[in-house]
């Protein structure tokens, strides 16, 4: 998101749904799309089946893979190089859109000097695709357009998270699809309400809509409306709060609908933190892993037990209406902070979620302020939405950058933080898989999605397995340098020789114990989920 | 129709009538009640077309003493023909209210105009099956290719079980789409084409063509092609039309005389 | 008799799938696609189709809990909430607002989330506030 907010000003999905279809051709890098965002990948189906051509990148064999006109599996964490190399190859040929680049576009120069250390034969040396796939990946994507870039969390959960990102704003702006209909970056958010956790001010640095805290008249608005001074020092963000708990800063976390013992990248690191604070207050639908430790726990209504809305990847607000009563004396989370606000001596007396929509509304200028839940009706809007009338935003940039120009940055392309070397020889990326979702708290305890997949696993390259003398099945030992966890091997010629994947939901298989947590963006401070070094052991056969 | 809707509540025809009324612009499923009377004046008939008799099996199998009305396209009445035939729904528990279906060029074979087969690309005609064409189209393409071709629609399955679970004459309790011993779990596309065949199988002398699989299909995969082949050999090997009767089916192991008698699943060969 | 179908959001990915929750006599039975819905026009993936389950899991917590030397107490609302309220303060008054943490959900709704960095930013005072989208 920062790395989208830098380059264009705003950061979310240029694009919408229906205007993927429209795409001439579709990059998707770091998305295995029909796994986790499949009402997007139909959208592909649609557009390709028509003629629209596809670039499918990802460390993995995936299933979109099997469609695409180009599959490359790069080497883990080597975006920025593959990237810059495309860009190379671009500007190499003339494919560039000279005009755009002159009118709607700053940094060009900058971008230039970079991309042109990037040849496709060094990159081939750093991400394993051939220099005659990067020159055709290039020819495809400047020549087919409007071309449509989507990612996800294999471009983000990285220690070079924003660099990704801007290379991929990079690569949009020197083709000119950026405010183009079918063309645009467009990351596809993990969860239901990223983009409205965003939105709403769920960040250390802004209040609902971006508007920073380190701004005067944002603090004078906002202490106005609530009635209380407010502070004007950004907070700390979640990467950071763990080291302050750690260092007794932190003493009290509230928690709210989040199971971080999982989902965070140290599993041990973390759980030592928490176990620091003086006050963990969990509010969840279920006891996850960390309501386990907490010493309040509240429980939450659950989606079709309350009213209210959610944002989705296309800036879409739209309604949920409640459907049955709480389950025992849950509350909706709304009701639960409305109280605990009130018990702390701010009292929250809200008739309803309408009534909160609206005041979030008012002080939302650009975004929400043309929203109310008369007008959502059962489609919502597309933010920016900045009045009564505007009809929403299907795609965002349409006629200047919403930070005025365009911004290409200059890139350097960097290891991952941890490469694999004598000790720990794999790589290991950690993922989703079709069944499940995130920390697994709400799919395991689903019987169909559970019985798709009971329990964790590691996938493994055949030529791996072999040499290893690993079967399918055999219960797996893998360490790193922050632990060591059992799995249960899956040899799969999906994941390339050298290189294992893990789902992230299983809680007594945890991919989070070996995963990095000193490693993450300087500026998003994302965890690098996707590449850590590790080591593998058998542990024993598996039981007939 | 509103009125008549009304009429049959206000008569005790029907306790529940099942059709559909208009919220923001979209026609949802609603069960209209005579607690709930006045709500008949919003009643709209289309045209959207989810699975209504689906819902009326639901009620059914909670509350017996029910007497449940619903809108009924000709498919819907070939299916309510399949639920009663497989135990599931009686049929005097049920009042159809016979709605028509949009006129279209495919009336002879389904009647609504969202089941035409939408345009479609080039790519799909190369390398795929095209939902337009006929049975007979597929028949002539040669073997390997007509493998081949399925085999490309199989592979964008996304594994959502949305064919099974919408359909208004899937009803057992144990499917065996999720049977582990007959199909892998936890990969995408799923085993292909087993998971495919077996659910085709399946639908052999069910399939009531109504089209809501294909319709849910995010995968765009032509599902009415491959369960209508199924219903010719059906219809040419026991001269069987699903749906068009309420004639017992020839696969038809439910009721007091089974027809078929299921081995276990493991069992070894006697010599 | 009762038997509703009620429009909604998925709540699983960030695609935003218009789906209905299908209630019978008062009770979640079922997840139907919207078949209107812009996004998703009619389809639903394996996890939409099946997002009743986990609301009507026996899993679900059912009371406020209070976690007393590892000892979880059923209690009441203003029990829960009159504990962590105290301890907060507590805590605020000892060691400034900046000692508190608020994580806030990319799962709960748009509505709740203003909420939630109301309370840390205006109830308590501090604007350490985050979410889980970076992990």
């Amino acid at each position: 998101m920062a790395g989208l907010a830098a380059a264009f000003g705003s950061g979310a999905m240029t694009n919408s749904y229906d205007d993927l279809e429209t795409a001439g051709c579709f990059f998707v890098i770091g998305s295995n799309t029909t796994a986790c965002h499949p009402l997007i990948a139909r959208r592909i189906y649609r557009a390709k089946e028509r003629g629209a051509k596809l670039i499918v990148a990802d460390p993995r064999g995936i299933q979109l893979s099997n469609f695409a006109d180009l599959a490359v599996n790069h080497r883990l964490g080597s975006d920025v190089a593959l990237l810059n190399g495309m860009m190379h190859c671009i500007l190499r040929n003339g494919w560039e859109a000279r005009d755009y680049i002159d009118s709607r576009t700053e940094g060009f120069a900058e971008l230039e000097a970079a991309v042109a250390d990037y040849p496709p034969e060094r990159v081939q040396a750093i991400t394993g695709v051939s220099v005659r796939d990067i020159e055709a990946m290039a020819d495809l994507y400047a020549n087919h357009g409007p071309s449509a870039l989507l990612y996800a969390m294999g471009i983000t959960q990285h220690t070079t998270g924003v660099d990704n990102v801007k290379s991929c704003c990079n690569l949009a702006l020197l083709c000119g699809y950026v405010g183009a209909a079918g063309g645009g970056v467009n990351p596809l958010r993990g969860q239901n309400n990223v983009q409205g956790a965003c939105d709403m001010g769920g960040l250390p640095n802004v209040f609902t809509g971006y508007q920073p805290v380190t701004v005067p008249e944002n603090v004078a608005k906002f202490s106005q409306a609530w009635g209380r001074p407010l502070s004007d020092k950004p907070g700390l963000t979640i990467t950071d709060m763990v080291g302050a708990m750690l260092g007794r800063h932190i003493r009290a976390l509230y928690v709210i609908g989040e199971n971080p013992k999982l989902s965070d990248p140290d599993w041990n690191h973390l759980h030592h933190a928490l176990k620091k604070l003086d006050l963990l207050i969990v509010q969840d639908l279920f006891l996850s892993e960390t309501a386990q430790i907490a010493d309040v726990i509240l429980p939450a209504a659950a989606v079709a037990e309350k009213d209210g809305t959610f944002t989705s990847s296309e800036r879409r607000c739209a309604r949920i209406h409640k459907a049955v009563e709480p389950v025992g004396q849950a509350l909706a989370d709304w009701e639960i902070i409305s109280r605990l606000s009130s018990a702390m001596g701010y009292p929250m007396d809200y008739a309803g979620p309408s009534e909160i929509f609206d005041e979030m509304a008012s002080l939302t200028p650009k975004s929400y302020a043309g929203m109310s839940y008369e007008r959502l009706g059962l489609d919502g809007l597309q933010w920016p939405c900045p009045d009564r009338d505007h009809p929403g935003t299907p795609i965002l940039h349409t006629q200047s950058c919403a930070r005025g120009l365009g911004k290409f940055h200059a890139i350097a392309y960097q290891d991952p933080a941890e490469m694999p070397d004598q000790e720990y020889p794999y790589f290991l990326t950690t993922g989703r898989m079709f069944a499940h979702y995130h920390t697994g708290t709400m799919t395991r305890i689903s019987p169909h999605l559970d019985a798709e997949q009971r329990r964790g696993y590691v996938s493994i390259h055949p030529a791996d397995a072999s040499k290893l003398d690993i079967a399918d099945g055999d219960l797996l030992v893998l360490a790193s340098r922050r632990g060591e966890m059992e799995a249960p091997a899956r040899v799969n010629a999906n994941v390339q020789p050298g290189c294992l994947f893990m789902p992230i939901h299983f809680g007594e298989n945890p991919a989070n114990v070996l995963t990095n947590a000193e490693a993450y963006d300087p500026l998003a401070k994302i965890p690098e989920f996707k590449v850590s070094a590790v080591r593998i052991a058998k542990a024993r056969e598996a039981s007939p | 129709m509103q009125k008549q809707v009304r009429a049959w509540l206000e008569d005790g025809k029907v306790d529940v009538f099942l059709a559909y009324k208009m919220d923001c612009g979209h026609p949802l499923p609603h069960a209209f009640t005579r607690e709930r009377i006045d709500e008949t004046e919003d009643l709209v008939t289309g045209p959207a077309r989810y699975s209504l008799e689906k819902f009326a099996t639901q009620i059914a199998a909670r509350h017996p003493e029910k007497k449940i009305g619903l809108l009924a396209r000709d498919c819907t009445q070939r299916a309510l023909n399949v639920l009663a035939v497989w135990n599931q729904l009686p049929a005097e528990q049920v009042e159809p209210l016979p709605v028509n279906c949009c006129p279209s060029a495919l009336k002879p074979h389904a009647d609504c105009t969202y089941l035409e087969a939408p345009a479609t690309g080039d790519v799909k005609i190369q390398r795929g099956q095209d939902p337009r064409q006929s049975l007979e189209a597929i028949d002539a393409q040669e073997g390997s290719e007509r493998f081949t071709r399925w085999m490309y629609e199989f592979q964008k399955c996304i594994k959502c079980y949305g064919c099974r679970n919408i359909c208004p004459v899937c009803f057992c309790k144990d499917c065996s789409l999720e049977h582990p011993d007959l199909i892998g779990t936890g990969h995408l596309p799923p085993d292909i084409p087993i998971f495919h065949l077996v659910r085709a199988v399946h639908m052999a002398g069910r399939c009531i063509d109504c089209g809501l699989c294909e319709d849910a299909c995010p995968a765009e995969i032509p599902l009415r092609l491959l369960y209508g082949k199924v219903n010719t050999i059906v219809k040419d090997l026991f001269d069987y039309d699903t749906g068009a009767s309420d004639a017992l089916s020839p696969f038809s192991i439910l009721g007091d005389k089974p027809t078929l008698k299921p081995a276990p699943l493991l069992a070894v060969p006697q010599e | 008799m009762t038997l509703k179908f009620v429009p909604s959001i998925c709540s699983y990915c960030g695609t935003g799938c218009g789906l209905l929750f299908q209630v019978m006599d008062g009770q979640l039975v079922g997840t139907l696609p919207m078949k209107t819905h812009p996004v998703n026009q009619g389809k639903l993936c394996i996890k939409g189709w099946n997002l009743h389950e986990h609301i009507t899991s026996e899993l679900r917590l059912k009371h406020p809990l209070l976690n007393t030397f590892g000892r979880m107490t059923k209690v009441g609302w203003d029990d829960a909430i009159g504990f962590a309220a105290d301890r907060l303060k507590t805590i605020v008054a000892e060691h400034g607002p900046d000692s508190v943490g608020v994580l806030v959900s990319a799962k709960i709704t748009n509505e709740e989330n203003y909420l939630a960095q109301k309370f840390a930013r205006a109830a308590i005072g501090t604007n350490n506030v985050d979410h889980c989208a970076r992990l």
